[in-house]
């Protein structure tokens, strides 16, 4: 028999990283194709594990936290918090009123550069190249305001267990007043070149429609859940921090299609910002950290799960303890794990082209994904 | 033998001299080289401004290294490329592998010697069938892109190679009717022909036929596989596309091929239906002050660059702008000399017009996401060439009908433009922009 | 209708075109031409580390009290040290592997005398692995990057 070629077969395969610009990281998907139609996909991850999960049993509480941080690198903030609030829990601490209204601040702040980062990257994917940079100048400033809290712009370490380490700087209150001014303003910048422009309609209108059901089946969570409509945000369903002081909506799409889930994202962008401002408002002169001991030892054989709402989806921390100074056992639930089970479901039947939007739409992040 | 040589030692060297400079060759040969060197060096610091532009607008400063303000980027870049070593995938059809990018490169220079530059002497040659030597050769690049993704053996520029062929012959129709809207205006398909005969008309192709000069652009966008077409060399889905395995040197040639390809659409768009070398209303005379703005641009030019000069803080800087600056006014007062800005008036507005459709090209590379490859079929045949069918009927009617009267062409034309849009829309609604934000509870 | 209108007239594409044609401005430049204009870092920045030593006496303020080595979650310091005819402890040797560390603060916490410190300087590359362990030497010296000019 002659040495069979890919041309000779109908189905093509084709793989999709780990190397490719537009798997955000180093995933690897294997597409079979039929001419550009993608009939079926596999997921190959692991290729930035880390193993964080076993890292933690190796460190005490408090030292664990800098490694949180690594793995959803574009949202330090929101990691670190979960991990925090867990071991809280743990302990039982009550938050002072200042550090739960810096800490959600932060976190919002976080929320909103996640999304800028991911919409810029999702432009880009999709061929616009200029909003990438429009959104990481305004991520910049979300950064800078960081790196003068804590002395860190991407991996913050911005919390320690029982609050805060730093209290605010001075013009803290000015630098997140001005953003919060400015950034409705750039939103809608955006808008005007994505949001009505017909090329980007026609890229994501009805690709990678991911019914509500199915959402619900495959455990996706954040975004990609609300995009298809099932209202499920765990800042309103199970309040945690002061989540429910402040009034804000929660965006649902209809369609649950890459368009949709745009607009989502934008959305919660404005909502962010209206929590910040409501903080700030709440924001009074007091205590930073809570009662915790210089060494922390939950008591034995304790255990909690705590989950808050990352920019990607749930992001919960199983955390047990068995009476030293290391937890026993730290189990992660990171949002961009469970939300990339759904890719296959949303790129049956699509083509290659669409493959990046839908990556691209999840939003996911390896090193959260691989931990 | 002995007498043919003897006869060729008797000519004596002012003979060949004589000889050469009578022979029809020698001014061609000679344009052609200029013509070359000039496109090679548009083409190079074509990329810079490219680069610069695309900065501006995504709020960044572009290349600033290399030279004051970056200017030697392009130096830089060819540089390195020539000094890259030439990679051969192991699979690789090497014969054709090595000669496919040439074969892009060729088409897409060897055209420039068709395109009237100004009146008169301008051109290289002026063919009574220069509209069809220039869609023909130019054609021929697309074989480079086919064979360069076939040869390499690999996936991505395969599917590259693939999508660009289809996209080059979908939107060669829709760019094509177009054209030939113009030449029944015209009559002719000599481009010196179609430039003179916008003269005697008074106005531009572009306002008489706006309708086919729109689809022309945007044929001509996506035959130059720019963004919003730029599907062939997609790079967050195929990586770079056909060019995917090349390096070096060769890689350095598709990228000529692809500028110059931009220089040609952008020529060719001038040519039919901006007026080629005709300053804007070339046919009111109270406008003669326009016939100075060769002087005005070098003026301006010397301004601009003394301005950058003066805003420097670095002295080497200062002083290579201060002389590139005095260099422009020493060229402002060259032009100024009325046979001199006689002689160069016609290239001058070309080549405005040109940078200007240039300039655009790189505008929507900074604004539009990409089209996908079943939405960009769907826009060539279902939307530009019913559109540009409909425009070429309405425009044959029309000159048949009223002759050569502009008004009745211009609003037929744009009326039929709506119209046919509206058909073609019709239907398909799509969903209104915003339909999650009222969602939002 | 309306919608129909814009659709055929390009609004939304011509929108678009604005914006960034509007961006060319030369005031909406946002970046920075790094070697050459060194960007402010804040006073908070964790970079590189620093040994601290009195300002007037110049002698180490630390107590070789080896908390930071044991708060940091690498392991990365190593604080080596004597001691005194009075029993003091002194601080001999201190060694601190960057090419582990994750710039979290933990050790800077942990300091009891403020003598380890996180600081501004943020140019701390090097041509080898082995130039990221820092010395005692160094760590008092801190990082010398070079200061380039056009």
């Amino acid at each position: 028999m002659a040495e069979a070629t890919f041309l000779d077969a109908n189905e093509l395969v084709l793989n999709m990283g780990p190397q490719h610009p537009a798997t955000h990281g180093v995933l690897r998907v294997k597409l079979r194709l039929d001419g550009e139609r993608v009939l079926g996909s596999e997921c190959v991850i692991g290729y930035l594990h880390r193993g964080v999960e076993k890292i933690a049993e190796n460190r005490t509480y408090a030292q664990f936290a800098p490694y949180t941080d690594r793995m959803d690198y574009v949202a330090a903030v929101t990691n670190g918090m979960g991990y925090c609030e867990a071991v809280e829990k743990l302990l039982g601490v009550e938050l002072p009123p200042r550090a739960q209204w810096t800490r959600m601040i932060l976190a919002e702040l976080q929320r909103i550069a996640s999304h800028l980062l991911w919409l810029g990257t999702h432009a880009l994917d999709l061929g616009a190249m200029t909003p990438v940079f429009y959104t990481f100048r305004e991520r910049e400033e979300i950064l800078n305001i960081f790196e003068n809290y804590c002395g860190a712009r991407l991996t913050t370490h911005a919390f320690r267990i029982g609050g805060l380490q730093y209290d605010l700087y001075d013009e803290f209150e000015a630098d997140v007043r001005k953003f919060c001014d400015d950034l409705p303003g750039k939103i809608d910048e955006y808008e005007q070149l994505l949001t009505t422009n017909r090329i980007w309609m026609e890229r994501t209108q009805g690709v990678g429609v991911l019914k509500p059901d199915d959402a619900i089946a495959l455990g996706v969570t954040g975004p990609v859940l609300r995009g298809s409509g099932v209202q499920w945000d765990v800042r309103k369903a199970q309040p945690y921090e002061a989540y429910a002081q402040v009034a804000f909506d929660v965006p649902i799409g209809r369609h649950g299609d890459t368009y949709d889930r745009y607009l989502v994202r934008l959305q919660e962008m404005r909502q962010s910002v209206r929590i910040i401002r409501q903080c700030l408002e709440r924001l009074e002169p007091g205590p930073i950290l809570g009662k915790v001991g210089k060494i922390i030892k939950p008591p034995a054989g304790t255990e909690v799960y705590h989950s808050i709402e990352g920019p990607k989806g749930e992001l919960g921390y199983f955390v047990v303890s068995d009476g030293t100074v290391n937890p026993y056992r730290v189990r992660i639930r990171p949002p961009s794990f469970l939300n990339l089970q759904a890719l296959d479901k949303m790129i049956q039947g699509q083509l290659v082209a669409d493959v990046v939007a839908i990556i691209g739409t999840i939003d996911i992040v390896l090193g959260e994904v691989d931990r | 033998m002995k007498a043919i040589c003897e006869a060729a030692l008797s000519v004596s060297s002012g003979d060949v001299v004589a000889f050469l400079l009578r022979h029809p060759l020698l001014v061609a040969t000679l344009k052609i080289l200029v013509v070359f060197a000039v496109l090679s060096g548009l083409v190079a610091y074509l990329v810079y401004l490219e680069r610069k532009v695309l900065a501006f607008m995504q709020a960044r400063l572009g290349p600033m290294r290399v030279g004051p303000w970056g200017l030697l980027q392009p130096i830089a870049d060819g540089l390195k490329l020539l000094l890259k070593e030439d990679l051969i995938p192991a699979g690789a059809d090497k014969a054709i592998f090595l000669l496919a990018p040439v074969i892009s490169v060729v088409a897409a220079f060897s055209v420039f010697a068709a395109i009237p530059y100004g009146p008169g002497g301008w051109t290289i040659t002026n063919p009574n069938v220069g509209i069809l030597l220039i869609l023909g050769v130019s054609s021929l690049g697309i074989y480079g892109i086919i064979l360069g993704g076939w040869s390499s053996n690999s996936h991505y520029p395969l599917m590259g190679a693939f999508r660009s062929a289809a996209q080059l012959v979908s939107y060669e129709v829709a760019a094509g009717l177009a054209i030939v809207s113009v030449l029944l205006m015209a009559n002719s398909l000599s481009l010196v022909e179609i430039v003179r005969r916008q003269q005697q008309m008074g106005a531009w192709n572009a306002f008489l036929n706006p309708v086919a000069f729109l689809i022309y652009l945007i044929a001509g966008v996506a035959e130059t596989n720019r963004n919003p077409f730029d599907l062939p060399e997609a790079e967050s889905e195929l990586t770079g596309g056909f060019h995917t395995e090349y390096s070096g040197f060769r890689f350095a040639l598709y990228f000529l091929a692809e500028y110059t390809n931009m220089v040609l659409i952008a020529s060719l768009a001038t040519v039919l239906f901006l007026g080629g070398w005709l300053r804007p209303f070339p046919g009111v005379r109270w406008l003669w002050p326009l016939d100075f703005a060769p002087v005005a641009a070098f003026v301006g030019a010397a301004l601009f660059v003394g301005w950058l000069g003066h805003g420097s803080r670095v002295r080497a800087e200062r002083i290579f702008f201060t002389v590139l600056a005095l260099g422009c006014v020493v060229l402002a007062a060259v032009v100024a000399v009325p046979v001199v800005l006689h002689a160069i008036q016609g290239v001058f507005w070309f080549t405005l017009k040109v940078l200007v459709i240039l300039y655009g090209f790189i505008w929507y590379r900074a604004t539009f996401p990409r089209y996908r490859f079943d939405q960009l079929m769907a826009v060539g045949w279902r939307r530009l060439i019913p559109l540009a069918l409909a425009s070429l009927m309405v425009t044959a009617a029309m000159l048949l009908w009223t002759g050569n009267r502009a008004w009745p062409l211009t609003l037929a034309n744009l009326l039929v433009g709506v119209g046919m849009t509206v058909v073609l829309t019709a239907g398909r609604s799509g969903r209104p922009p915003r339909s999650a934000l009222e969602a939002t509870r | 209708m309306k919608e129909r209108l814009r659709k055929i007239f390009l609004v939304d594409l011509l929108r678009g075109l604005r914006v960034t044609f509007s961006y060319q401005r030369p005031s909406a430049t946002y970046t920075e031409q790094y070697p050459l204009e060194r960007p402010p870092v804040a006073e908070r920045y964790r970079g590189a580390p620093r040994l601290n030593n009195h300002p007037v006496t110049g002698e180490t303020l630390c107590i070789a009290c080896n908390l930071c080595a044991l708060a940091c979650p690498e392991n990365l310091i190593v604080v080596g040290w004597q001691r005194t005819a009075d029993r003091k402890k002194k601080l001999t040797t201190f060694t601190y592997d960057l090419s582990r560390c994750m710039f979290c603060g933990l050790c800077e916490d942990a300091c009891p005398v403020d003598a380890l410190e996180l600081t501004q300087d943020f140019e701390i590359a090097r041509y080898s692995r082995e130039g990221l362990i820092w010395d005692r030497k160094q760590l008092e010296e801190g990082p010398a990057p070079t200061r380039y000019t056009r």
